[in-house]
């Protein structure tokens, strides 16, 4: 009785496993949105809590986004392409839109959707630098991470960014025009397969099994809670101006009420509820008292074993913790099962 | 008679008392009820509704298959259709990268919870999902609606796909449904590419799954009644896991029923597929529908129970009013505008905006009404009274009840 959706999946397995052995590439275009203009830089200064003034043109940088209260709202890899322009990478764009119009304010700056310009490929694993470098032009070896260039894959310009969303060392993204997609991709695939590596096909693979096991979150993990909570604190700056930080400044001296957590649950085949499919996420116990809920439960293929995220009480819960969650033991864990 | 309007508490009864003012609905005599119970109580009258639309329909296609199929085939056609020209990736929170069929699961969970239709998604993949209802006010509905349901889905999850990158085809099945009998309806969908399975018909639409052994039953004591929006535990939000949020403004009840998103539009292809005429099948409709109408009342504890829940006080007889205040109820429940013309003991004339009850733009949904109001004050009231429209402005229908003698009703 229910049969464990991952586990058994040796599709899902191999698409995993090729990116953390040898490379797996995946079509991973999100939403783009390009902005521009000579106060871009002060404004996504205050519309993200992290520091923008310091990012230098061809670096990236990630942050949250917050609400007045404090919350997160959505996160986002942020691109310095020139000095006075940006891209920003999101899964919320249509709301991002509407967040930076209402605080525009003065700022001079304008921006549009370039979603359906750029196509993305994301190229992850520790083979992922090889498989790059048999496609471009010019070479990707000394690109740090969170770093982009430009450059050429068969005569066919595209900009590639050193970043991922699964963890690993090596990882690249690359970006190009919608019209040459099919050829790129003609090109990609065999050369993977020359490295031992495969296309990820799979969401849950591409957006939870990889970051989750690497300690990534994926936006509905965030919603509702603040950066406290969810350990995204450690770089905001507070010595500026941003959308948020009054509120934060009040949770830092009274102390965040919750905290997320990893847990483990040995049991494989279990049917516990969580916020990644919607809904509240299935209660967490200990001892009898609930203390928190469900927000995350995949599967490590690299543990062998399901891992997920709960949002607990702060201060109640310590590694090594044991919780029952809808009937199943489960154990509290530190949020990353790469090792 | 006079177009007077009996003694009413006025509707803005309250303001200036400090009152906090929130969405509800009010009967004539005060009887106050919450948004969310509006919601409840339009969602299940417009299923009894559809219930009784589709008893038309299953005289008009007597067979099973050929009328499951047909329905199918009408359904997937035209959400495809509209699903291709207004799209609302976005909304749903549907992204880029999302390849395949499977995306169109988060239009289906999105519109089953604004419908009431509470429980939980259980699978989002690229080759698999599932989604398990606790509730479905349609349940009532009869088992080929559960089937088009699934193949207007099939349909939107095609139209959003072709949107972008190419993916897996996915195959929406059924394989429980509350409206067949099962404790849950459960939406399977899986890519014949990776689970191999017999191609079926549109209207073989009800599995059996073969990841059967994956899906995750509810018991009982875990299931809900109540959609995210209206639970505390969900923040009053619902959320598909994809950051997509609605709140407990969204209002479903007057966007799709089951008799206009489905039933309506199938009785229209049987009049372009021949098997009547539209007067004939307006004929069957009405014959049908005032016949379910009158049976709502047609238990004395019935027309009691209706009775205490408008508030009509005790001093008030058998007459037109209690007939108009649950009509009233409704239009409020639906939020379809309307004006009192007259409401006395002896006449109620309500002009009612069509297009609050052309729910989806189903052109004859106020008549299907209209019909089913004329078998309710058979008994709700008694048979001296009757409900018809007359002399109604543009767009707009005007009923009156009052009594009349009629040889031929």
């Amino acid at each position: 009785m229910y049969k464990n959706i991952f586990k058994y999946d040796d599709m899902k397995r191999s698409e995993h496993m090729a990116v953390r052995t040898t490379v797996g590439w995946y079509f991973w275009t999100h939403q783009l949105l390009e902005i521009s203009g000579p106060d871009v830089t002060a404004f996504l200064d205050y519309m993200y809590p992290n520091d923008i003034t310091s990012l230098a043109v061809g670096r990236d940088r990630y942050t949250t986004m917050l609400d007045e209260q404090g919350e997160i709202i959505d996160d986002v890899v942020i691109m310095r392409m020139d000095k006075e322009r940006y891209w920003v990478s999101t899964l919320y764009a249509t709301k991002t839109d509407d967040w930076w119009y209402f605080h525009q304010g003065n700022f001079n700056v304008e921006w549009r959707e370039i979603t359906d310009e750029w196509e993305m490929y994301a190229v992850q694993g520790p083979k992922s630098r090889d498989l790059v470098e048999s496609l471009v032009r010019d070479s990707v070896s000394n690109l740090k991470f969170f770093a982009h260039m430009d450059t050429e894959i068969d005569q066919m310009p595209c900009l590639i960014n050193r970043s991922g969303f699964s963890g690993e060392k090596f990882g690249y993204e690359i970006y190009i025009h919608p019209e040459n997609r099919d050829a790129l991709e003609a090109l990609i695939k065999p050369a993977a397969e020359k490295l031992g590596g495969k296309e990820v096909t799979e969401f849950q693979v591409m957006a939870w099994t990889l970051p989750t096991e690497a300690n990534y979150y994926y936006m509905r993990d965030l919603a509702h809670t603040n950066p406290f909570e969810t350990g995204l604190d450690k770089n905001i700056n507070w010595k500026k101006e941003f959308i948020g930080k009054e509120a934060l400044l009040e949770i830092r001296e009274e102390g965040p009420t919750r905290e997320m957590l990893g847990f483990e649950v040995p049991e494989p085949d279990i049917y516990i509820r969580s916020k990644q499919y919607g809904g509240p996420g299935e209660p967490v116990y200990l001892s009898g008292e609930e203390i928190g809920r469900v927000s995350k439960l995949v599967y490590s293929y690299m543990k062998d074993v399901n891992i997920g995220y709960i949002l607990a009480q702060k201060g109640k819960l310590h590694v090594g913790d044991h919780i029952q969650i809808h009937g199943y033991e489960a154990v509290i864990t530190e949020k990353n099962w790469m090792n | 008679m006079g177009k007077k309007i009996d003694e009413r508490i006025p509707q803005n009864s309250g303001e200036g008392a400090n009152f906090k003012n929130y969405y509800g609905i009010r009967s004539p005599w005060n009887k106050i009820y919450s948004y969310q119970e509006a919601l409840h109580y339009a969602s299940r009258f417009e299923s009894v509704l559809s219930a009784a639309t589709i008893q038309a329909l299953r005289i008009i296609v007597p067979d099973y298959e050929e009328r499951a199929q047909m329905m199918c085939e009408e359904a997937f056609e035209r959400l495809y259709t509209t699903g291709k020209y207004y799209g609302d990736d976005d909304g749903f929170g549907i992204h880029p990268f999302m390849c395949g069929q499977y995306a169109g699961a988060l239009i289906g969970d999105k519109g089953d919870d604004a419908l009431l239709m509470c429980g939980r998604c259980q699978d989002f993949g690229t080759y698999r999902a599932e989604k398990e209802l606790d509730v479905c006010d349609w349940d009532i509905c009869g088992s080929e609606l559960c089937r088009t349901t699934t193949m207007s889905l099939q349909g939107q999850a095609k139209a959003s796909a072709e949107r972008r990158r190419k993916g897996p085809e996915i195959d929406y099945m059924m394989v429980e449904a509350k409206g067949c009998g099962d404790r849950h309806c459960r939406i399977i969908a899986e890519s014949r590419e990776k689970y191999p399975a017999l191609p079926h018909k549109l209207w073989e639409s009800f599995g059996p799954a073969v990841t059967d052994d994956m899906k995750k039953y509810t018991e009982e004591k875990d299931c809900i009644d109540e959609s995210m929006m209206f639970r505390e535990e969900c923040n009053y939000h619902f959320v598909n896991g994809t950051n997509n949020e609605t709140d407990s403004s969204n209002q479903m009840i007057n966007m799709s029923t089951g008799a206009s998103l489905y039933i309506l539009p199938a009785i229209a292809e049987t009049v372009k597929r021949g098997y009547v005429t539209r007067h004939q099948a307006d004929h069957i409709l009405k014959c049908v529908l005032e016949a379910a109408g009158k049976a709502m009342f047609g238990e004395r504890y019935a027309i009691k129970a209706c009775r205490d829940w408008l508030g009509v006080p005790s001093s008030f007889g058998e007459d037109a009013r209690v007939m108009g205040a649950l009509i009233e109820m409704l239009l409020q429940s639906l939020v379809c505008e309307y004006d009192v013309e007259s409401f006395n003991k002896d006449e109620v004339v309500l002009i009612i905006e069509r297009s609050g009850l052309e729910i989806t733009a189903t052109k004859d949904m106020p008549e299907i009404h209209l019909w089913m109001w004329q078998g309710m004050v058979k008994t709700l009231v008694n048979a001296q009274w009757s409900l018809w429209e007359e002399k109604s402005p543009e767009r707009k229908m005007r009923i009156k009840i009052a009594k009349k003698i009629d040889k031929f009703m």
